[in-house]
Order: C-alpha cells, then structure tokens, then sequence
C-alpha cells in the first residue's frame, strides 16, 4: 500500500484541538485555558515543594536522624480544604461550559450522520440527499446533527467544530455542528470499531451559505446518464457484477451497505480518507480494495483491466 | 406561575407540623436537663420544618420525583442523624427494646426504608393519599433514628467500634446505590404519579416542564442520582468522621516508658 | 535479633525449626506465603517480557506515517492482548506477589490465612494466561480492544474464537483475584501478631486491605459482564446487541464499574509502596498517617461511584453526566492529600537517593502529573474533547507505568534484599533508572501533544498529518529506551540473585516487621517478634530513647480477631452480592418494558412458590443443625443436616421441572431478551444452590463419620452462613422474576 500526503491538506484544517473554529469548540476551549493555568499551577507548587526538599535535604555520612515530625493537623486540614474549593469552582466551570457548548438538540435534525464499518453516511433531510464521508455545511449555521451507528459504536470527531461524540447503534446522539468560516476540516473516527477503524475519515466542507445552496441543487440531481461507450459499458457492469446490491446510485436501487455513489466523483477521497479520488486510484480499488483497505468490507471481484477502466469511468461521469 | 412566584408562593402552612415542632422544642429543656446539645436540636427542628413547609414540599407533592427524593434523604439521613446528636451525652439508649440494639436492625431500618418506600405502588399512594404520606414522614424518622444509633448514639459505649461503623456505613451506601442505579436507568416510570400531576392548582407544570426543563424523564434521572451520588456523600461523610474518631483515639495518649 | 525481644507466641508450637524444602517440585507444591509470592513475582515478569515486546511492536508500526510494518488485524490483536496482558497479567500478579510475600511479614504472621486457596489463586494466573494467549493458535488473539465494548465483541463483528479466550481466562483470573482478596482480608483480621492491632498497620498491609475490599467487590461484577457475554456469544443471545434489543451502553456499565474500582485496585498498593519507601528514605516516620491512611477509605469508596466519567461521550446527559463530574473530581481530593503527604515526608528528612527511593520519587512526581491530566478528564467538557486521544492515552500510561510500574520497580528494589539476602547492584540499578525514567517520559510527555493534535487511539496507521510523523519517532525511540531499562533490570535480577552483597537483616535500616527477621526469612518466618507499640516497632527498638508515640487500643475489634471460616465466607458473600446484584440489576432493566414473546407473566407463581417455601424452609434446618451441634446432639445434628439437603434438593427438581416445562413450550435462552435474562439469573443462582449442596453433603459426610463429636465445627458454621445467603438471595429473585409481574 502506497499513499502519499493527502491533497485536502494543502487548504484545510486537520484535527486543531487548540485551535477552534466554532462558538462551541472555543467554549471548551477556554476551559481547557483555565483548567490547564490552574492545574499547571498545582504542578508547579508541589514539584517545586519536591526538588526542593531533594537540593535542601539529603542525607550525609554522619549525621543523625532528622526530627521525626509525624504530621501536622493544621497543614492537612488546609491541604485539603484548598483542593475543594477548587473543584467546587471546577465544577461551576465545567457545567457552565457543558450548557454551552452543547446546547439541547433541535426536534429535528438537519443532518443525520450513520457510521458504517468503515465510512460516514449522512443524509439532509430537507434536501431529501445522502452522500458519504463528505458532508457540506453553511458557514455561520448551526447544524443539528443527528447521530447513528448501523453497527458497531463509531465516533465523531471533528475537534475544531465540536465536541466529540459516540455514535450509538439503537441509541441517537445529537450535537451541534457549526463553523465561523468557511474552509475544510478533517474529522475522524476515535472509538475503535474494528479492522480498518484507522481509515474511517471524513470532510466536513464549510461552504459560504450561497455555495451551500448550490452543492444541495447539485447533490439534489439525479445521476448523470453516462454518453461515452466505455462508461455506457461501465454502467452495464455495475448491474451486472451486482455493485448495485451494495452501492446505490439514484435510480439504480437504494442499497446502504456501502456509500452512495450518486455523486461520487465529486468527492476528494476514497475508501474514507485512505487515498485521494483520483483515476488512478479508482482503479487500484476496483482491481483490488483490498490491497489499499485490508479488511474492509468490499470484497476483491476480480475484475478484469478492462472492466476496471470500463467501471473507473463510468464513476467517473457521477458528478 | 414563574420561579420567583413559585418560590415566595409554594410554602405550606401545616399546622399539625408546626404544633408538634413546637411543642417538640418546648419540652426538650424540660425532659432533658443537660442542654449543651440543644442547638443541635434546634437545627434538626428548623431543617424539619424547611422540609416540610417550604416550596420543595410543594414540589414533592405530584410534581417532582427529585424534589420527593431530596425529601426522603433529608428526613432519613439528615434529620434522624442531628436528633441523635442533640440527645445529651450521658443517656444511655440501652432501655429500649433490646432487638433495637442489634446493628443489623439498624442497618436493615436505614437501607429498608429506602428500598420499602420506593417500591411503585406504594411512592404513588404515598403521594395520592395524606395518612399514607403521614405515615411515610413519621416511619423515616423513626427509621432513620434506629439507622444512626449505631453510629451516633450519645454514649460511646454505645456505639459500633470505628472499623466496624465504616463497614455498616459502607454497605448501607452500596445497597442504596444499588437503587439508585435502577431508578436512574430504569427505562420505565418508577414512580408514576409524578409524570402527570393529578392537579395543577399552582399552575406551575408549564414552568417545570419548559423553563426549568425538567421532563419526567429527567426528573426520574435526577431523583435516581440524588440518592446514588449525593447521598453516598452522605454516608462518606459519616465515614470520614469514624476514621477520624478511631485515628483521634490514638493521638491523646502519651508516649509509654521506654523499654 | 538482640535477645532482648519477646518470644513470638507461634513460635512455641514449633520448637524443631522447619526446613525449606528443595528442588523444582517443592516450588510446584508449595504453599509458603513468601514462595507463593516469588511466583507471582516471576510469573508476572514473564508476562511482562510478552506485554513489552508486544507494546515495541505496537510502537514500531506507528514510528512512521502509512506504515506498513504489520496488518490492521495483528495491530488490533497486539493492542488488545498489550491491555489485557499488563493489567491482569502483569499489574495483579505482580502486586499481589508483593502482597503475598509482605504482608504476612509485615503484620508478624507465619502465613496467610489459607494457604492451600493461596497456592490455588496462584496457579490460576498461569493457566489463565495460557488460556488467553492459546487464542493465538486458533484463529487469532482477541482483536476488540481489552475493554471488549459491544456490540463489536459480539458474535456478529468479532466470529473469532479470541473474544471467548479472552473472556474464559478473564474469568478465570477474575476467580483467582476474588479469593485472593479475601485471602488477604482475612489474613490482615486474624493471622497478625499480638499487639498489631489494625491501627498499627504499616501502611502498605493497610492499603492492600483496604484494595482487598474493592477487589472483591469490584472483579464479581466484572464476572457477572463476563458470563452475559459468553451467553451472548455461544447461547445466541442478546444482552449487549442492540439488533436483538440488547443494550450496548449496558456492557459498559458493567465493564466500567469494575473499571475503574480496577484502576484503584493497581494503584492502591502502589501509593502503599510509595507510603514505605519513602519515608524509610527520608529517615522519617510518613507525614500525616492518618490521612494517609484515611484517604485510601475516601479513594475506595469513590472509587465504586465514579465510572461512568468513562462514558462521557456516550451521550448519556448532562444530567448524569454532572453527577460524575462531581464525584469524579472529589476524587482528585484525597488523592491529593497523598501526594501532599509524601512530599511532606521529603521536607526536613535526611534523604538518602538509593535506587528503592529514585523509582518512588520519580513515581511521585509522574502520578502528580497523572493525576492532574486525570482532572481533565473528570471535567466532561475537556473530556468531549481529550477522550479516546493520544491525550488518554498519555494519561493512563502515566498512572500505569509512571506510577505503578515505577513503584513497582522501586518495591522490588526494595524487598530484594529480603527475599534473597543479597542487595541489587545500585550501579545497574541507577542505570535502569535513568534509562526508565527517560524512555518513559520521551514515550509519553508528547503523546499529550499528539492527542491535542487529533491523533486518536488504536489506529493501526495515519496519514502524514503536521506533527504526528515526529511525534510518533520521539515516542517509539523513547519506548526502545523503557525496553533497554529493563533488559538491565533483568540482568540486574539475574546477577545479584547470584553476586550481589550480602544484605544482612535490615539493609535500609527500615521500620516494620519484616526487616525484624533474617533475610530470607524461615519457613515459619519469625524465630522472635520485637514489642510493638507503634507503627515502627524497630525504630522504638534501635531508639529507645525517643521512641514513637504509643498507638492506643480502645475497641474490641481491633484487638481481637474474627473466626477465620466465617470471616472468609462474609466476604466471600460480600463479594457473591456484587455478582448477583449485576444479574438482578440486568434482569429487572432488561425484563422492564414488556417485549413479544415469553414474559414474568408465562412463569408458574404457585409451583415456584411452593417449591421455594422449601429452599426458605433449609434456612431453618440448617440452623437447627448449628443449634444442635453446639449442644452436641450429634444424631439430631445428622437428622437436621439431612433434613436440609433434602429440602434443597426438592428446590432444585423443581427448579430442573420448570425448565423442562419452559423447554417444552419452546423457550430458549435466545428466545427474547425476558428468556436470556432469566435463565441467566435463576441458573447462576441454581448453581450456587448445587454448590451448597455439595459442600452439605461433605459435611453431612463428616458428620456421619464423627468429625463434629469434639464440639468444634466451624465449616458448619461457615456454610450455613453461605446457605442464609443463598436462600436471601433466592428472596430477592423470587419477588423480582415471580412476583414483581403480579403486582405491576
């Protein structure tokens, strides 16, 4: 497997938990802000109290035992009184923050975010589109976003946006997505689900709202009918060699085991972040995912080069 | 009715309450002649009647399972426990019955009342019907008191070694817990009455329900914590004062002759 | 030892000293507390070689970006048999060698109270690591990550024997390490010296008492998740997956609420290492014993109450989650009077920087920092952020190997002495330290960064994102240098086990008891016991003139000591309550919202009811039996013991009759999720029915064959009080499965 350094990274942001870019994340943190002065400071006091005592202390050849001071009630009582007042105040701190930076879901969702063995499924229930680990959202909008596992538990992190949280199977989670501005931003999955839960990335694109509006119209459009016989070809093997039981494409079933590919070349990365959605590398896929996603769930059909390049370019077509 | 109404508004005026506090507090100084614990008493009566009077009473009755919870705990752990620190140091409890001296009646008392009042049926009637709910403040306190002698009682003599108190003290946390837990998670309505207040004379559902935003289900989460969490801070506080008991022992001895 | 001490009262009944045994067989047979102890020690050091290499591999594959070294499915199976391995294969055994081999010295005793269950616990280290790693040769190790969080370790995602390896030998260890603990609780409440009342504990018997507790607590209810996943995985049922209408939050409760007791059960002794050494190397009694050991009660008691700080992201509420937040962070309190205290204990001593003292000190001042990223995390917020990244990672590696480890390593320089007579060398022990404590803080200090950066956990390989390709080099160098410090470590065990100096009685001129005796000690340990007073009874003996304050004795039971039988078995039911009270607490939320299918509603109240009059009916008997054998009616006694095991045979036909009839209707274990969790209830409490029956039988046995004639049966005792609980428990299962439907 060769992979080489992402193209996405060139103009986008990857996994900042100190830098964030929404209301949300920046609430949390300015937590981590105060939290780390004030535990910083603990540190500082007590490591302080400890090489302190190792430079002024040491024992020397000769001398006699030290004074054999067996406590001090007064210095416990306060040793523990001051650690309480400050969780009492980190307490106040972290339940503040909770409120805002998770704000109670809406009643419905604007988006809906399943986690498949290893990919992203989302679907805008406004628009009536599902696509797969590429999701768009509007700059300056608050998204609620509604999370699902179809199996095992997943995990939705993208730390410049939000919190991150566990998606569930028989149990929705719901959190606030939003951006300032406009721009890329990796996400990932951080609870582990098995085999390939390296590779289970996804984009999260924050558009301008009138660039938001657009990749909804285009994403609202149904495939395109490919012209070029070698994709006609292509399209004809998709039924055939039963991509379609998998992979739906509009108008060509409504399968869920694997992303839908009604707009697949428009997306910048394969097999969830493995490699970039480039001809090439669709091809390597087709010929055999697993050499590129050992272990995911796409079996090896062994195609032919011909089928490939015939397959490659009518995926190609799906913009 | 919003919060501030609610709060200058939800107090009861319980008559019977305030006559047998009152008449309480008048014949300590007579029954007792040692009076240095009074304050402790007096502390116990007015928490007893914030309890009972105050706008959580109103609460706990058909609106909040948490505001019954926060009740419950109150009236056995924390009333019972300051009733039997204000009893003057030199009586002796022993004359009662003695299977109420057996730490295990104690225990059984304390945890009992717990499991007993929370079982479906009866945390609905005790919201539904006065008697019922009479009875259930009276049997708590009487509950509670028989939990704590064994840790509080005025004579030491009288009282579980430190060890041992740690350990009765210890069980009764976990096998509250243990309902706690179940409340908590329960994914049915432990105690039905509160999803649907029979009435809203206050008017005040709306204001539970949206600006405070406390579902039923919620409400139920809440009630089921407040006796896991806290309360086990209850008892670990009541912990830490054995350790502290059993340890201070050791200091106020001078050192033996050397060999 | 000077002849000026007084003669330890044991050593009367063994006027001919005992002779060490020899040979390889010797050490399969024993039940020598110390060599039991050795055992552990060494097993533990094997696992560790295993553990450590597998965590090399691991830092191999991520050194570079896209690497390739090994395939997702070896990583996952490396990661999870690393978890598992340094926890309960590593971790435990090693603690409870140290246990086994001090604590009895320590308290003055010859040995621990049972030292046949010792040697049994014991040998189930070995065979359940066995187990474990046999999964390798059948189709490969467990690949779900040591906490096994369903539904990924169920049938469906994880076909693999692995996950049954796992779970069979966690359950084996789990068994080992209950009877364990009350092996050690035991031992502390009635096998210590005159005079050693519970106050003068030294602080490290102390805290492994205290640990004892939630150990057998917390394991049980780690058993009980355990049983519920093998049925899951080989009856077909549903417990922990959602497509069955399982629960998947469910399996972390349960996993969680041993978990984190889990965490305290290792670190516990390691505060108690710490509370040794480094007083003795200060030249100071510890700094505030009291709240030292204070704190370790508040640490135990949080301990039980604050798991679910590991479930923040699972979106269980803010409601819930605000009450971990809470206790969670009062956690941080006592364990921050610890702390304080040790760093007190350094202030205006003599400090003497030995190997034993580089370890602790170095273990300090990583568990301060571990403690405090351990905040954190009890911060929910933070956590939304930090959790299940290279951040987590960083902070639990600081509690494991910053603190334990490293106390660990300290301990054993310390005890070495004792247990083998010579010391270790010091040169290759700086040399280790050094290496240790650079590889460790090189391996780990940036792995907080990486997190920060996004790295998350368990990914076999990442794209070459700003800062993870360097970040990752400087860890895997740094863990290359932990591997080096401990080839020293070995070579250092290895060499002074044969060269090292001679060490004589008290090389580090130490307080307990254990420095009272030669080194090693004999068979039966203690030849004489010096006065104890206090806390330091060597410290009074070698300064008379300023000897420690004198620790008083007010209460009886500090004093006195418990019936070892019955004490055993109180906390044996202490520990079978936290089992059952899993298996209920998942009946009742499982059976709670009506399903289709079989329901409470199918069960027979009438027959169950008569044929549990009867169990409830042995509780009497067996009571009259006691009666009746201690006024020494030894055929009334035969009569009443019969009586009883005919009563809970009938129990269990009709037990045997209602599953047939259950059968015959076509209820299955995988029926629905009602079927799952009652047969699952009822049979757990089924077999410790049968248990009882037979352990009845043996004693109705030695009863017949006039065993019990000389007024004296404690087993009779001992498991009548294990019957009580059986039938208690059967009072709490028949109101929730039978008779809670009816009153609904």
């Amino acid at each position: 497997m060769t992979t080489s350094t992402p193209l996405f990274l060139a103009q986008s942001s990857v996994l900042r938990v100190l830098d964030p870019d929404s209301p949300n994340a920046r609430s949390i943190f300015d937590l981590g802000v105060i939290s780390a002065i004030i535990l910083g400071a603990i540190f500082v006091i007590v490591a302080a109290l400890v090489v302190y005592s190792l430079m002024r202390f040491r024992w020397r050849e000769g001398e006699s035992e030290p004074d054999q001071v067996a406590g001090n009630t007064k210095v416990e009582i306060t040793w523990t009184a001051i650690p309480c007042l400050i969780v009492i105040a980190l307490f106040a701190l972290t339940a503040r923050t909770m409120s805002l930076s998770d704000p109670p879901p809406a009643p419905e969702p604007d988006l809906i975010v399943t986690g498949h063995r290893w990919w992203w499924e989302a679907s805008y229930p406004h628009a009536g589109i599902t696509v797969a680990n590429e999701f768009h959202i509007p700059a300056g909008k608050p998204f609620s976003l509604r999370l699902e596992s179809s199996d095992v538990l997943h995990e939705f992190w993208v730390p410049e946006l939000a919190r991150k949280i566990t998606a569930v199977p028989g149990h929705p989670n719901s959190i606030w997505l939003e951006a300032d501005k406009p721009g890329t931003y990796l996400g990932i999955c951080s609870e582990f689900c098995g085999t390939q839960h390296a590779w289970m990335h996804f984009l999260i694109v924050v558009d301008s709202p009138a660039d938001f509006a657009a990749w909804e119209k285009a994403q609202q459009k149904t495939a395109v009918t490919p012209a070029t016989p070698l994709a006609i070809h292509g399209l004809a093997l998709f039924r055939e060699k039963t991509c379609v039981s998998c992979h739906a494409v509009d108008g060509l079933g409504m399968a869920k085991e694997g992303p839908n590919l009604t707009h697949f070349a428009s997306r910048q990365q394969l097999g969830a972040g493995v490699v970039d959605n480039t001809a090439e590398n669709i091809q390597r896929w087709l010929a055999d995912p697993q050499s590129i996603k050992p272990g995911c769930l796409m079996p090896d059909f062994h195609l032919g080069d011909h089928d490939v390049s015939a397959l490659t370019a009518y995926l190609e077509t799906l913009r | 009715m919003t919060t501030a109404q609610f709060i200058l508004s939800g107090w009861t005026w319980n008559p019977v309450t305030v006559g047998l506090v009152a008449l309480a507090l008048v014949f300590y100084p007579i029954v007792f002649r040692d009076r240095r614990r009074f304050g402790w008493f007096l502390a116990a009566m007015v928490i007893l009647l914030l309890t009972l009077l105050s706008p959580l009473n109103t609460l706990a009755d058909g609106y909040l399972f948490s505001a019954h919870m926060t009740q419950h705990i109150v009236l056995l752990l924390v009333v019972p426990g300051m009733l039997m620190l204000s009893l003057p140091q030199q009586l002796s409890l022993a004359r009662g019955p003695r299977f109420l001296a057996i730490p295990f009646v104690g225990w059984l008392a304390g945890v009992g009342a717990m499991w007993f009042w929370h079982e479906p049926s009866l945390c609905n009637a005790a919201v539904a019907s006065r008697p019922i709910h009479a009875l259930q403040t009276i049997s708590l306190l009487v509950l509670g008191s028989l939990f704590w002698r064994q840790i509080l009682a005025p004579r030491d003599n009288e009282r579980l070694s430190p060890p041992a108190a740690v350990l009765y003290l210890f069980s009764a946390c976990v096998t509250c817990s243990i309902l706690g837990i179940i409340i908590t998670f329960s994914p049915v309505t432990v105690c039905s009455i509160y999803t649907v207040p029979p009435t809203d004379a206050l008017g005040l559902l709306p204001t539970i329900r949206d600006r405070w935003a406390i579902s039923p289900e919620r409400d139920q989460q809440i009630g089921g914590l407040l006796m896991w969490v806290p309360m086990c801070l209850i008892y670990l506080a009541a912990i830490f004062a054995q350790i502290a008991r059993w340890f201070a022992h050791a200091r106020q001895l001078v050192p033996a002759k050397t060999s | 030892m000077s002849p000026n001490v007084s003669a330890h009262p044991h050593s009367v009944a063994i006027a001919a000293e005992a002779e060490p045994e020899r040979g390889m067989l010797s050490w399969v047979t024993t039940v020598d507390h110390k060599r039991i102890g050795i055992l552990y020690m060494l097993t533990s050091l094997v696992f560790f070689v295993v553990g450590g290499i597998e965590a090399l591999f691991i830092r191999l594959q991520l050194a570079v970006p896209n690497s390739t070294f090994v395939g997702p499915d070896t990583y996952n199976m490396l990661f999870t048999m690393h978890g598992t391995t340094m926890i309960f294969l590593v971790a435990m055994p090693m603690l409870f060698g140290l246990a086994n081999y001090v604590l009895p010295l320590q308290i003055g005793a010859r040995d621990m109270a049972f030292p046949r269950l010792n040697a049994f616990s014991f040998w189930l280290v070995p065979f359940g690591g066995v187990l474990l790693h046999f999964s390798y040769f059948s189709g490969g190790a467990p690949s779900m990550g040591w906490f096994a969080y369903a539904p990924l370790s169920e049938l469906p995602y994880s076909s693999q024997a692995g996950v049954d390896y796992w779970a069979l030998s966690l359950l084996v260890l789990g068994i080992g390490s209950v009877a364990t603990g009350i092996n050690l609780i035991v031992t502390v409440l009635t096998q210590r010296a005159p005079n050693m009342t519970l106050r003068r504990l030294p602080l490290f018997s102390w805290m492994m008492f205290v640990n004892s507790f939630i150990l057998i607590l917390a394991l049980p209810v780690l058993n009980a998740g355990l049983a519920m996943l093998l049925i899951d995985r080989q009856l077909g049922a549903g417990f922990f997956l959602p497509s069955a209408g399982g629960s998947a939050i469910m399996w972390q409760h349960i996993f969680w609420a041993f978990g984190h007791p889990e965490v305290y059960i290792v670190a516990l002794p390691a505060f108690g290492i710490l509370s040794e050494v480094i007083p003795v190397f200060s030249r100071k009694p510890i700094f505030g014993y009291e709240f030292v050991a204070g704190s370790t009660v508040a640490i135990a008691f949080l301990s039980l109450l604050v798991w679910a700080h590991h479930m923040f992201t699972l979106g269980l509420g803010h409601t819930v989650e605000l009450f971990f937040v809470a206790s969670s962070l009062l956690i941080a309190i006592p364990t921050g009077v610890k702390v304080l205290n040790w760093s007190a204990t350094l202030y205006g001593g003599r400090i003497k920087l030995d190997t034993p003292m580089l370890f602790c000190i170095a273990a300090l001042v990583q568990f301060l920092l571990a403690g405090l990223t351990g905040v954190s995390h009890a911060v929910a917020a933070l956590d939304w952020q930090t959790k299940n990244s290279y951040y987590l990672v960083a902070h639990f590696h600081f509690v494991f190997v910053g603190l334990i480890v490293f106390a660990i390593l300290g301990a054993v320089h310390y005890w070495f002495p004792k247990t083998t007579g010579r010391m270790m060398s010091e040169k290759l022990g700086k040399w280790s330290f050094w290496l240790m404590t650079i590889g460790f803080n090189l391996t780990f200090i940036i792995q907080h960064f990486l997190g920060l950066a996004g790295m998350p956990r368990r990914i076999y390989t990442y794209p070459d994102l700003p800062g993870w390709g360097w970040m990752n080099m400087v860890s895997t160098v740094g863990a290359f240098f932990m591997g080096a410090a401990s080839l020293v470590f070995v070579w250092n065990l290895w060499i002074s086990r044969r060269k090292g100096r001679i060490a004589g009685d008290n090389p580090w001129h130490a307080w307990t008891l254990e420095w009272a005796t030669s080194s090693p000690p004999p068979v039966e340990n203690f030849n004489f016991l010096p006065p104890i007073r206090s806390r330091r009874p060597l410290w009074d003996f070698a300064n008379p003139d300023r000897p420690d304050p004198v620790v008083g004795t007010k209460w009886k039971m500090e004093t006195s000591s418990p019936e070892k039988n019955h004490a055993s078995v109180v906390a044996f039911i202490f520990s079978e309550t936290g089992f059952f009270a899993v298996l209920i607490l998942a009946y009742l939320y499982y059976t709670a919202k009506p399903g289709s299918g079989p329901s409470g509603h199918d069960l027979d109240l009438l027959k169950t009811g008569l044929f549990s009059v009867c169990l409830f009916a042995s509780s009497f008997t067996i009571w009259r039996a006691e009666v009746s054998q201690h006024h020494g009616r030894n055929h009334a006694m035969i009569a009443w013991l019969a009586l009883t095991i005919v009563l809970g045979g009938i129990f269990i036909v009709g037990q045997g009759l209602e599953y047939w009839g259950l059968f015959e209707s076509g209820v299955r274990v995988n029926s629905n999720l009602f079927s799952t969790a009652f047969f699952t209830l009822t049979g757990f409490h089924g077999l410790h029915v049968c248990a009882g029956l037979i352990a009845l039988l043996v004693l109705l046995g030695l009863a017949c064959a006039g065993d019990f004639k000389n007024g004296h049966a404690p087993g009779l005792k001992a498991i009548g009080l294990y019957w009580h609980f059986v039938d208690v428990v059967w009072i709490l299962v028949f109101s929730v499965v039978y008779l809670l439907p009816h009153l609904r």
